[in-house]
Order: C-alpha cells, then sequence, then structure tokens
C-alpha cells in the first residue's frame, strides 16, 4: 500500500505490477483494458471493480438474448 | 389422397380457416417447399406454404423439440385462450390496445378499426398496467388502431409509467409524429421508451399499395421527430411478395444510414386477417428463409444468414434475430458467435424482454455521434458505442386462419391483453377466411 493508492506486487516474481494493456476474449470477440501486469511474468490482476464493472458490462452485451 | 410427399416433422394441430374448428394437420415436404396441411370434414382440404428453400433447412433452423404428451393432454388452443397451464412459454411483451380507431385504411392489418366509441379510459387503463406490473408484466406495448389518434396519449404513457411499467413501446404508422412535434415530445417526457413504426420502403408505390396513398415523406419526418426526442425507432416492414420483397436491402441500408436514431429492423412477412373470399394464393405469401436469403443478397452479403439466428424466446419458426453494433465504416455482427440460444430456457422471456429495451432504447452517451478514429477494440469505447449504436435486425411471421401451428402458438411470448386476460398474439387476431 502506498498511501491511497494501492501498489501489487507479483506473488511469484515479487515484481511491482505495473499497468499495461491486455486483450480479453468473450464468446469470439476481443476488447482492449489497461490492467496491473507482473513486468515479468506478464500475469495480470483483475480488479474487482473492473471484474463486476465494466468486465460485466460487456458480457452482458455481447450476450445473446 | 395420394400425394408424393415426404412428411419432415412431427405432426401439429391447427384451425379450419372458415370454421376455425380445431384440426390435426402436419408440416408437409415437397421438393424444397414446405405446407402445412389439414383437412376439415365441412370445408375440405388446405394447403399453405410456410417454408421455401433450404437456406437455411427448415430441419437445421433451430432446436426446438415440442413436449412428448398425449394428444388429450394437450391444450385445446386456440379455443378458450388465455393463457393456460398448457401454454409453452410466459410473457415478454403485452400489447394493449389503446384505441380501435386509425387514420390509415390499410389492406393488410391485423387490428380492428372502430369509431373511438370503445376507447378504454386513462383510469381504466392505468388499471391495466398495474394489473399487469403486479404480476411482472412491465414491458407494454400500446398499440390500436392507431395510438397516436388519441390526444391523450401522453396521459396513457405516464399512466403506464406510474404504474411501474419500465419499457413503454409505441406501435404506430408515424402520420401524426411527423406532424405534430409538440405530441411527440409530450410521449417523451411522459416516458416512453421507444417507438415501432410501420415502415414498408422508402418508394411511395409501396405505401400506395399497401397503405392507400403516398407516406414516405411523412415516415421521413417522423423519424426525424423521434430523433429530437431521442426516441429510439425501429422501422416495421410488412413484407408483401410482388409490392416491396424487393427492397428489403434498401430498408436495410436506409435504417443503417440512420442509426442511432434508427435502433433496427423488424420485418413482418406479410398474414392474410380478416375477410378473404378466396385463401390467398401461396404466391401471395413470403417464408423466413426467402426473408434471410433476401437480406444477404440485397445488402450484398453485408449482412448474412450467419448473422441471424432463430428465435429464443417464442417458437424458432416464429421469428429471427441478429445483433450489431454499427461502427463508423463497418458493420460488427454480434449474434452470431456467441453460439448460444437460449430456447425453451425457462427465463427467455425476460433475456428477450431485457435485450430488446436495451438495444431499442436510445441513450446519451458520449458516443453520440460518428466516433471516426477511436478503437473500437478499446474496452471502454466499444462499451460506449455498442449502448449508443446497438441496432437489431428481427422479424416475426404471424400466423393467420391457413398457417397457424398450434405447436408454434404454444411457445408465444408477445400476448394481448384483453379483459383481464392474456392471449396469445396470433390467437388474439384469428379471423375466419371469412371475415
Amino acid at each position: 500500500m502506498n498511501g491511497e493508492k494501492r501498489t501489487w506486487k507479483c506473488g511469484k516474481c515479487n515484481e511491482t505490477l505495473v499497468m499495461k494493456k491486455t486483450v480479453f476474449s468473450y464468446l469470439g470477440h476481443t476488447v482492449a483494458h489497461e490492467v496491473p501486469t507482473c513486468p515479468k511474468c506478464g500475469k495480470v490482476f483483475i480488479p474487482e471493480e473492473l471484474a463486476e464493472g465494466k468486465m460485466a458490462e460487456v458480457e452482458e452485451q455481447l450476450e445473446d438474448k | 389422397m395420394t400425394v408424393s410427399s415426404h412428411k419432415e416433422s412431427a405432426n401439429t394441430s391447427s384451425v379450419c380457416p372458415v370454421c376455425l374448428k380445431r384440426l390435426p394437420a402436419a408440416v408437409v415436404r415437397r421438393g424444397l417447399t414446405y405446407f402445412l396441411e389439414k383437412e376439415c370434414s365441412d370445408h375440405g382440404r388446405f394447403s399453405t406454404v410456410v417454408w421455401r428453400g433450404e437456406n437455411p433447412r427448415l430441419e437445421d433452423w433451430g432446436n426446438y423439440m415440442p413436449p412428448d404428451e398425449p394428444a388429450e393432454e394437450q391444450p385445446d388452443c386456440p379455443s378458450g385462450c388465455g393463457l393456460c397451464a398448457g401454454h409453452l412459454q410466459k410473457t415478454c411483451c403485452v400489447v394493449v390496445e389503446v384505441t380501435q380507431r386509425c387514420d390509415l385504411k390499410c389492406g393488410y392489418c391485423f387490428a380492428q378499426s372502430g369509431d373511438g366509441s370503445t376507447d378504454p379510459s386513462v383510469a381504466q387503463l392505468s388499471a391495466s398496467f398495474r394489473a399487469l406490473v403486479e404480476n411482472g408484466n412491465t414491458f407494454v406495448q400500446l398499440s390500436g388502431g392507431e395510438p397516436t389518434v388519441r390526444n391523450d396519449l401522453p396521459e396513457i404513457v405516464a399512466a403506464a409509467r406510474d404504474a411501474g411499467c419500465e419499457n413503454i413501446q409505441l406501435n404506430s404508422n408515424g402520420v401524426r409524429l411527423g406532424k405534430d412535434r409538440g405530441f411527440v415530445k409530450a410521449l417523451a417526457e411522459a416516458g416512453l421508451s421507444f417507438v415501432f413504426m410501420q415502415f414498408d420502403g422508402l418508394d411511395d408505390r409501396i405505401y400506395e399499395s399497401l397503405r392507400g396513398r403516398p407516406l414516405k415523406a411523412e415516415k421521413l419526418a417522423a423519424i426525424d421527430a423521434c430523433a429530437a426526442e431521442l426516441l429510439g425507432v425501429t422501422l416495421v416492414p410488412t413484407i408483401v411478395p410482388g409490392v416491396n420483397d424487393q427492397h428489403i436491402g434498401a430498408i436495410l441500408d436506409f435504417a443503417l444510414s440512420k442509426s442511432p436514431a434508427v435502433r433496427g429492423v423488424h420485418f413482418q412477412p406479410v398474414s392474410y386477417f380478416g375477410r378473404y373470399p378466396q385463401p390467398p394464393r401461396d404466391s401471395k405469401r413470403v417464408t423466413l428463409p426467402e426473408v434471410l436469403s433476401a437480406i444477404e443478397e440485397q445488402t450484398s452479403g453485408k449482412i448474412r444468414i450467419a448473422d441471424l439466428v432463430p428465435s429464443g424466446c417464442d417458437h424458432p419458426r416464429c421469428g429471427f434475430h441478429g445483433d450489431f453494433v454499427i461502427l463508423p465504416d463497418s458493420i460488427l455482427p454480434l449474434t452470431s458467435k456467441t453460439g448460444s440460444s437460449c430456447c425453451q430456457a425457462e427465463d427467455s422471456h425476460l433475456k428477450n424482454r431485457n435485450f430488446v429495451a436495451r438495444r431499442w432504447k436510445r441513450t446519451t452517451t458520449a458516443c453520440e455521434e460518428s466516433c471516426c478514429g477511436e478503437d473500437y477494440t478499446e474496452m471502454d469505447t466499444f462499451l460506449a458505442r455498442i449502448k449508443s449504436h446497438g441496432f437489431t435486425i428481427t422479424a416475426m411471421a404471424f400466423q393467420d386462419a391457413y398457417t397457424l401451428d398450434i405447436e408454434r402458438l404454444r411457445r408465444c411470448s408477445l400476448h394481448v391483453f384483453d379483459n383481464g386476460n392474456l392471449i396469445p398474439f396470433c390467437a388474439r387476431y384469428l379471423t375466419p377466411s371469412q371475415g
């Protein structure tokens, strides 16, 4: 934790995560968004507000009725 | 009777077009064409085309399986409708007739027309809306007649809103909407969600043939008037062979060019209600696969059959839908990639209700206008664009006394509110051939 802004480290590499554009696929479509990423191993962290917010919204929009 | 045919589907039931008596029926294939066939002991044998061609094949269209039940346990549709325990789908949208009057004299219309003496009062309609909402029916279509002949239509919309209706659709020919902007504004302010507008093409000869007079200018004015109030408009062409079946591509091109004001196109292959001294010839009918093929051919492949899938809310042979997002220089199909179908799912009526409301309602996001140069693969811009420029291509093949298939009727999710009962649309407007 650093002040009000959280910084995250990769549990495996112990590297500080950096914001990086990542491509998400759902039902054959892809969209990109910047998420915290380990600069060494490339693993990403999906913040809860993104998962329950915009990502859920994209899923809803793409899902068939 | 000897026919060299091959019966492709399970037997179903229908009615005699003359006396409306329920009859056993079968869908029978001859070559690449399918007919609904039935025989009345009093009025003879009837055979009516219901599917032409194999793109797509009827057998490949949807995954619906009728329930395995003995004939004696089947409900006695369509007599005695309201919905009964034998109905196989819940209510998605409810049609509420607010008047029998109309300002057009169309040859092709399921609705009746009258003198206004039977128009329900706002108080009566308000009670109907409350009764519907109490049962979870929050999506209403204000219909008629032509609803806009009522000067108190904004009060009716407000009554629906105050009762708790979440989506309030106006079914209109657009005539008054195009010439009375104050009325459109009042409707929007009262809480109208979106407009389903009769729109048969861009050539006045079509309107002269189907609606009795030229109407193109009035239709365009109506679209502009709704756009000014951020009321989404879905265009509803009745497709009639020899009249506008060659105009399907032009209608789509126009609708796409009017996005986001126009939210989609809803095709309705012609059905024959009312008095017909002779059975309508098969050449006067157009079937779903023909509409699908015409969409692909007449848009030069811009919209493909593969982008359109069978109705998941109603019976597959009742219609199709396709979901798209309009980008500045292309159309991105969404439906075909999902590979999903909620056909027969328990909550398919709710999914459909939410889907159409999401697409047909206009939003006021920042991406209302063209955003050339934006990267639509980026999550934020994609989300904004799909909300502002979502677009649907849908169809519904209404059934008349010749084509009525009880298996299809039992899957109907579009119901008409009539004296406290919910009646499947095609049962409500079913008329014998003598009117």
